[in-house]
């Protein structure tokens, strides 16, 4: 299965969220990989803590690979890489997390025909190796949604299973920027169907994923005021009204991510050790990873109204 | 009020979710069995407040409100409920549907048998009224859910399935509605029978002479008898009712009455099968026939558009039928210038039955028919009067004795003997009604927000209080039904009892749905509330305007900052007097309480004045 990450702002939190909910596949078994599209700013070493790649790792990378300048891009295996001894060694029971990089200074560029057909290949290799394979692509109208879009039109790839996340935050203008992206001029769905996608299939392949949400009812908001939690409340319930009028409702939601301490100050994975023995994140944060994780290849969740 | 019907409705939703659980997803029955009636009563439990109170709506996924979701969580989530429900509803229609396509409203397991003779099969198949009417119900709501889901449906095959749905809720509604009309019957009988010696002797509550009362009694139904000779459809039309020896009663028996003519339509009914029951009409069923047919003109329907031409056209026959009978009765519960014969427990019926139920029912078509006008506060406190003392007398509101024989007006509950089903082979069957409380609680409610009077209102308010700690007391407390009803003191032991009744929860959550309409009324304002508020405020205001004067403009930011806070009180008071006098008041209040810290300083630094 291929899933490909996407988000109308930088900074929504798509990276974190993309690589908790690969971590959480893998832990369930199935061998996975990341593949850092995001060409303008890589962040997923630093989540994987991978420090020699941190930046990018020089020449080898995905940019590499697409352009031509070499025939293999480079893997990073995160059990065996990662810098982080919670992460060293591939727990029992557990698939492969395999990281493929992007260059360091590598930048957007235009796809050509070329291109467009190194990339099929590419993603035709990784569903061959790889249960699933999850691709962050840069935020906004981006030349990489634009090639992964040709390259999944392509009939070698008709028959591999796609899906689409779209990452906001839980504000106006998130939602409004997010809805845009996929309904609006040029969007997804524009650009897809101009790349010979069926329209309503690719959007019935599209999820939205909210992030850092602050949920009105939560225990954590003990602290605020009770006029200051009306307040929340209402805001929300406007919010929800919204997102549903922009399309992006529950229906068209996987889930939502909470607002997280832990992530505020840091991107990395959220383990269960950092839940259960050192309490330092919270569990809801875990629990809705992982329910991430389920529902992506739940049919039924896909199956939409 | 103590009963929060928003979260007692929540409960009852979560009960019936946990539920669920062990048989995958939903189980058909119940304490009775599977019939067309208790099934679609248990559909309603949920479909009921779904449509009736918006915060609880579950046909736009992307609005339902969060709490709804978490009680429902154990049957899915926001898109698989709707889609539950359309499911369950499909197979309910086609449950209920037989190989000719006629829809089938037979009693089923709830009849019961009189004695040890079970009842025949033919006998169970029997049409009923109280299938008609919450077909009637379970299909406004159905075709109303459907008509809203639809727009958010994108498959091709759920789309299909949810019109395939409407159809289906459309052409049992249209039965529906003619069943009910070939169950309606207008009962004449002569003055000197025994008849209508029970029914003067019920509505001379003055023991004034016979012809008096006939003649005045004349005089009151002149308007209902002149409606039932416009009766030309289906059953009920009478031909010797202007005579001035006979008296008459209407409403509705318990089943398609014998001999009734067929109803001419063009609605895709079915076959209208040949009635056997009395053509006498019978309290009980009266009151249910009449509590669903106002949904067919109810705002809700006409704005969603829910019936089609021909099903507009039988409305318009019931709706008749609906205001004779409404007035009939509360005529004559009411009649007189004295005490009325409703005040008069228990209600006697002209086959000389009495119980406090039947007065229960009298009183419920009375309160329907005084929310239709505009009733006197007097007139509205007598009917809270009964109400209470029903409440007593069934022992809501009082200790029962040792064994005391109230408690049979609960469990088993009421009996009626329904005739004709002898008919149709096998002993005269009977149907017991044990919904006293839920009726209480809706019509206490109801009577509730009748009331503009506040003492009085708190009054009837505290009734349906009480009403409600009965009620909740009668819980399952344990076990996979927890919070579900009906768990009858003392009949622990028996196994069937453990299951729940539908019967009895659909009509819980009925009134809970009534309450939530008293709740979300405007509070009442009260005159002696907004004079105070007013003079107050007036205070307020004008020392309000002293300080301005004597405060200079640089007088620091902590005094610009508590005459900004006051300024910004007082305008939140102004807007709040219109509806809310009380908070305009305490709001008033502690901008003078502000303004006296500042005035009680100043006093201190100068001395008195
Ligand atoms: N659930 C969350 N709670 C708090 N902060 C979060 C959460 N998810 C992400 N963040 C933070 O938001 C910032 C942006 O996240 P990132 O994944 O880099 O966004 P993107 O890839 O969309 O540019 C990071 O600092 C990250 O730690
Ligand atoms: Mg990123």
């Amino acid at each position: 299965m291929l899933i490909f990450a996407t988000s109308d702002k930088g900074g929504t939190g798509r990276s974190v969220t993309s690589s908790n909910l690969l971590y959480r596949r893998a832990l369930k078994g199935g061998d996975t990989a990341y593949l850092d599209f995001d060409f303008g700013s890589p962040t997923a070493p630093a989540i994987f803590e991978i420090n020699d790649a941190v930046w990018g790792i020089k020449g080898g990378g995905l940019h590499s690979f697409l352009l031509g300048e070499v025939a293999e891009p480079r893997a990073l295996d995160v059990w065996y890489e990662s810098d982080r001894d919670a992460l060293r060694g591939q727990p029992a029971g557990a698939g492969r997390l395999v990281l493929y990089p992007g260059d360091v200074g590598g930048g957007e560029f235009p796809s050509d025909d070329v291109i467009v057909e190194r990339c099929t290949k590419l993603l035709m290799r990784m569903v061959e190796e790889y249960e699933f394979c999850l691709v962050d692509l840069s935020a906004g109208r981006s030349y990489a949604i634009d090639m992964v879009l040709a390259a999944t039109a392509d009939p070698k790839l008709a028959a591999v299973p796609c899906r689409w996340l779209v990452f906001h935050r839980w504000t106006r203008q998130h939602i409004i920027a997010a809805a845009d992206l996929v309904f609006g001029d040029r969007g997804i769905l524009d650009t897809g169907t101009v790349r010979g996608h069926d329209r309503e299939r690719l959007s019935n392949a599209i999820r939205f994923v909210r992030t850092a949400v602050v949920d009105p009812n939560s225990a954590e908001l003990a602290g605020l005021r009770a006029a200051q939690v009306a307040w929340l409340r209402d805001c929300n319930a406007a919010l929800q009204r919204l997102a549903g009028r922009h399309r992006i409702g529950r229906t068209a939601t996987l889930g939502s991510v909470p607002l997280d301490p832990v992530l505020q100050w840091r991107e990395q994975l959220i383990s269960d050790d950092d839940v259960a023995l050192t309490q330092i994140a919270n569990r809801a944060t875990a629990e809705a990873f992982d329910g991430l994780a389920e529902r992506l290849v739940d049919d039924a969740a896909w199956e939409g109204l | 009020m103590w009963i929060q019907p928003r979260q007692q409705l929540l409960e009852v939703w979560r009960a019936m979710a946990r539920s669920a659980v062990p048989a995958g997803g939903w189980s058909w029955g119940g304490r009775h069995g599977r019939n067309s009636i208790s099934d679609a009563e248990q559909l309603l439990c949920l479909l009921g407040p779904a449509t009736e109170i918006p915060s609880f709506k579950l046909d736009q996924p992307d609005e339902t409100a969060d709490d709804v979701l978490d009680a429902l969580a154990e049957l899915g989530d926001s898109v698989e409920i709707p889609r539950l429900l359309v499911r369950r509803l499909t197979e309910y229609f086609s449950t209920y549907t037989d190989d000719s396509k006629t829809p089938v409203f037979s009693g089923g397991t709830y009849f019961a048998a009189a004695s040890q003779v079970p009842p025949t099969a033919a006998q169970r198949a029997l049409d009923v009224v109280d299938s008609f009417s919450v077909a009637i119900r379970l299909s406004l709501a159905t075709i109303g859910f459907t008509r809203v889901f639809r727009t958010v449906v994108r498959r091709p095959d759920l789309v299909s399935e949810v019109d395939a749905l409407e159809s289906m809720a459309s052409r049992r509604l249209s039965a529906a509605m003619v069943g009910l009309l070939r169950s309606f019957s207008v009962d004449v009988f002569d003055v000197g029978s025994p008849e209508g010696q029970a029914l003067l002797e019920t509505v001379n509550q003055q023991g004034l002479p016979t012809r008096q009362v006939v003649e005045s009694l004349h005089r009151e139904l002149r308007q209902v008898k002149a409606g039932v000779r416009d009766i030309t459809l289906g059953s009920g039309q009478v031909t010797d009712i202007d005579n001035d020896n006979k008296l008459f009663q209407c409403g509705w028996s318990w089943g398609l009455v014998a001999n009734a003519p067929k109803v001419d339509t063009t609605a895709d009914v079915g076959e209208q099968r040949d009635g056997v029951a009395q053509s006498a009409p019978y309290l009980y069923f009266t009151v249910v026939a009449l509590d669903c047919i106002r949904n067919l003109f109810s705002e809700r329907t006409r704005l969603l558009g829910l019936l089609d031409e021909e099903q507009n056209r039988l409305s318009r026959s019931l709706q008749l039928r609906w205001d004779l009978t409404q007035s009939y009765w509360s005529k004559v519960g009411r009649f007189g210038s004295g005490r009325w014969p409703l005040e008069d427990l228990p209600w006697r019926t002209v086959d000389k039955v009495d119980s406090d139920y039947l007065s229960l029912l009298v009183t419920s078509i009375v309160v329907q028919d005084l929310t239709r006008g505009q009733p006197t506060e007097s007139e509205v406190q007598r009917v809270g009067e009964v109400l209470a003392e029903l409440a007593q007398r069934a022992r809501i509101t009082r200790r029962p004795l040792f064994n005391d024989p109230a408690l049979a007006l609960h469990s088993p509950g009421f009996r009626l003997a329904l005739e004709g089903t002898e008919a149709a082979g096998g002993e005269r069957l009977h149907w017991l009604v044990a919904d006293f409380s839920p009726l209480l609680l809706k019509q206490t409610v109801l009577v509730a927000q009748l009331l503009r009077h506040i003492e009085l209102r708190g009054q009837v308010v505290t009734l349906a209080d009480r009403t409600w700690e009965h009620l909740r007391a009668r819980r399952f407390t344990s076990g996979q039904y927890l919070h579900l009803w009906d768990q009858t003191p003392g009949a622990a032991a028996d196994q069937d009892v453990q299951l729940p009744s539908w019967y009895y929860t659909e009509r819980v959550v009925e009134s809970l749905i009534a309450a939530a309409g008293l709740v979300g009324t405007a509070p009442l304002r009260s005159q002696a509330l907004a004079g105070y508020a007013t003079d107050l405020l007036a205070e307020a205001d004008h020392l309000f305007d002293q300080e301005l004067l004597s405060v200079s403009a640089e007088a620091g930011p902590a005094m610009s900052a508590a005459l900004h806070g006051a300024r910004s009180t007082l305008r939140r008071a102004h807007e709040l007097m219109g509806n809310r006098p009380g908070t305009a008041a305490v709001l008033a209040a502690e901008v003078l309480r502000e303004l006296d810290r500042l005035a009680a300083a100043r006093q201190k630094a100068t001395g008195p004045a």
